[in-house]
């Protein structure tokens, strides 16, 4: 148990991530039905503005004033790049996210330059030895933050006015703006809360890792785990991104020994594995289209 | 004398007075060096110090050292993106573009694209370098137009043992390396060597070239628990989320590791639990200011209003290339043989040139220059500091 208990804590903190990024994926898909390739950029995006914004203020105080500004970050992309777009060939919104990933690489390179950039500061240490385990304070940190945010998000969604408005149109637009309900002014919220939870995971990887392009890839997890979790499910997301997060680390320490790189292509073979069985995911809403 | 005589030893004579030389250097057809480099993507760091270094050693040549034997030096600059398929289509792009005779030498990136391209860059005779130490581009048998500007990833490999064996003698090594081309070079030679040199291989991590989460990694580290771990095929990538997870847990091993994680953002990344990591350089760092080649690029910079500061290691690479192929180039030029076989010729005739003191010198063994040194990361100097004087590995 003490030799397991340590790559589930770190695979669980790790899944926090995965899940605070796929719930902002899976939030303006389940409201706008845009499938949002930039998600890697706005995590990158997120990461910059934090270096920036820690250039001149203690660590925890640039991660909070980078949060309004991707707030504001999302909104202006939902003005800009889907809201024109909205009603066109699904095809037409992919393909305009994808242009949006390049022009925000390219704009990442060209503002902040190419070179590798760290955070100065250091979020206090949390990591507490616990018996034979020891927890780390990154591990503590990322549970600590994603944890209540995504469950108190679901509760939101759930409860407050707000959700009941953003299920509404994710349910009827049509019928929503029928009833009067401010649409637009909804949407563009919800991309700004998406762009929101991908700065707070990019500030957190940035802690760790420092500043650079390579925290796209980290956005790339973001499709298994919103396909594993369901891609209209808001809770499904926050659950498979911890479990991918633990079969990830599970993986590195019982498979790997045996298969070799095995654990890179983990997250894609449990997504085919739940899809035969599953295909609306673990937690997504079971649709029969006619065809 | 004839008025038409007259006017024609009048046209000479003024182009004499006004500098025929630089006259013909700007007219007579180019000598041109491609660059392919990663100028976007997650190596954009590595590729744009690349370019600079190569911009400024272009200039150099063509402003200081007079050019190619009368020709103008011209760097070509294409971005790969640090993708293979990307970076094929650059090569073809240059290949078809331009003249035999004028483009002599290209230098591409990655280890996956150098070995793409090796059969062809093989079959058209033209001489080539990459940011790769593969292994097996240093082999002038199958692929005689190759050059590896400085040792392959298995003499860095073996650099770093003999420093294991020096610091003791039976000693516990894991190997962590990414799944790549660049990650898995040097591994099977390192883990024959090392039971050579009576060392125990207790484990081995393979591992993606980017991770967020470096905490199964260390925890079976800790669980085999060796004296030194070698990280091989990141390029900063994920070095400092290693060591920093590492000492935080307690593991007390000696990191080590090759020449792109001699960069000095992996101490500015690590933070203090850099200290003491061990990696492989072979040019000069851009504080070594004793270096003759460090000081006149400095001059150099500053009389073309260019930035002073540090330069990374990939600006002094790119920068090493840039000088060392322009010298094979002057020298070909200088026997009446610049051509692309020619360049090859000369870069074999080199090893009395080191660019200033930027490389120990140009002496290819194999294609490959088997120097290095080992420096050490003090996070007190944040920078690495030499702790070998050259090693000799063939």
């Amino acid at each position: 148990m003490a030799d397991f208990l340590p790559y589930l804590i770190g695979g669980l903190a790790n899944g926090a991530l995965y899940g605070l990024l796929a719930l902002g994926f899976v939030l303006v898909y389940r409201a706008t039905s845009v499938v949002n390739f930039a998600i890697g950029e706005f995590l990158l995006v997120g990461a910059y503005l934090t270096y920036t914004f820690a250039l001149f203020l203690p660590l925890p105080l640039a991660i909070l004033a980078a949060l309004p500004l991707a707030f504001l970050f999302g909104l202006l992309v939902e003005r800009g790049f889907v809201r024109p777009l909205l009603g066109r060939n699904v095809v037409a919104v992919i393909m305009a996210t994808i242009g949006l990933a390049a022009a925000l690489d390219g704009a990442v390179q060209l503002i902040w330059g190419p070179d590798l950039k760290y955070l100065s500061g250091s979020l206090p240490n949390l990591g507490f030895q616990a018996g034979e385990v020891f927890v780390s304070s990154r591990a503590v940190w990322n549970l600590l933050l994603a944890l209540p945010l995504g469950l108190g998000l679901l509760w939101l969604l759930r409860r407050s006015r707000y959700g009941i408005l953003v299920r509404a149109i994710s349910e009827r637009e049509v019928a929503a703006l029928a009833l009067g309900i401010p649409t637009a002014r909804i949407l563009a919220g919800v991309w700004g809360v998406s762009a929101l939870l991908a700065t707070l995971a990019g500030a957190l990887l940035a802690v760790a890792s420092g500043v650079g392009h390579n925290l796209v890839f980290f956005g790339l997890k973001v499709f298994p785990v919103a396909i594993l979790g369901g891609l209209d499910s808001v809770g499904g997301a926050l659950l498979a991104g911890f479990l991918l997060g633990a079969l990830e680390a599970l993986s590195q320490r019982y498979l790997e020994p045996l298969l070799p790189g095995f654990t890179e292509a983990l997250p894609f073979v449990v997504v085919l594995l739940v899809l035969l069985v599953r295909p609306y995911g673990l937690l997504g809403e079971r649709q029969i289209e006619r065809v | 004398m004839k008025r038409r005589e007259f006017l024609r030893r009048l046209g000479v004579g003024s182009l004499a007075a006004m500098g025929f030389s630089r006259f013909a250097l700007a007219q007579a057809r180019p000598v041109k060096l491609a660059a392919l480099l990663p100028l976007t993507g997650p190596f954009a760091f590595a590729g744009n110090a690349g370019r600079e270094g190569f911009v400024d050693g272009v200039d150099y040549v063509n402003e200081v050292l007079g050019g190619i034997g009368g020709r103008r030096l011209e760097l070509i600059v294409e971005d790969t993106g640090y993708d293979v398929a990307r970076g094929t289509a650059a090569f073809n792009r240059v290949i078809s573009r331009e003249r035999a005779d004028e483009l002599l030498f290209v230098y591409g990136d990655s280890t996956g694209l150098s070995k793409a391209l090796a059969p062809e860059i093989a079959r058209i005779g033209l001489p080539y370098s990459a940011t790769s130490f593969a292994n097996e581009l240093a082999d002038p048998k199958t692929y005689p137009t190759i050059f590896v500007f400085g040792p392959t990833y298995n003499d860095m490999v073996e650099a770093l043992l003999r420093q294991v064996r020096l610091q003791k003698g039976r000693a516990k090594i894991a190997l962590v390396y990414s799944n790549t081309e660049f990650g898995r070079d040097p591994i099977p030679y390192a883990k024959e060597r090392a039971k050579a040199l009576g060392m125990e291989v207790v484990h081995e991590e393979v591992t993606p070239p980017a991770f967020t989460d470096a905490t199964p990694v260390v925890l079976n580290l800790r669980r085999a628990n060796p004296d030194f771990v070698i990280l091989q095929g990141y390029a900063l990538s994920v070095e400092p989320l290693i060591v920093r997870a590492a000492r935080e847990q307690g593991l007390q091993a000696q990191f080590m590791g090759t020449y792109y994680s001699a960069e000095l953002a992996l101490i500015q990344r690590t933070g203090p639990a850099a200290e003491g990591f061990i990696v492989t350089y072979h040019n000069a760092y851009w504080y070594d200011t004793l270096v003759p080649a460090v000081n006149e690029m400095r001059k150099f910079r500053q009389r073309k209003g260019r930035d002073t500061s540090y330069r990374p290691t990939y600006y002094m690479g790119s920068l090493a290339v840039a000088l060392g192929v322009a010298e094979a180039m002057r020298r070909a030029a200088a026997a009446g043989k610049l051509t692309r076989a020619g360049v090859v010729e000369y870069l074999e005739k080199i090893g009395d040139y080191n660019a200033l003191g930027l490389v120990r010198g140009y002496q290819f063994v194999n294609h490959r220059i088997p120097y290095t040194k080992l420096y050490r990361a003090s996070v007190k100097d944040r920078r690495f500091n030499a702790i070998t004087d050259w090693i000799k590995l063939a």
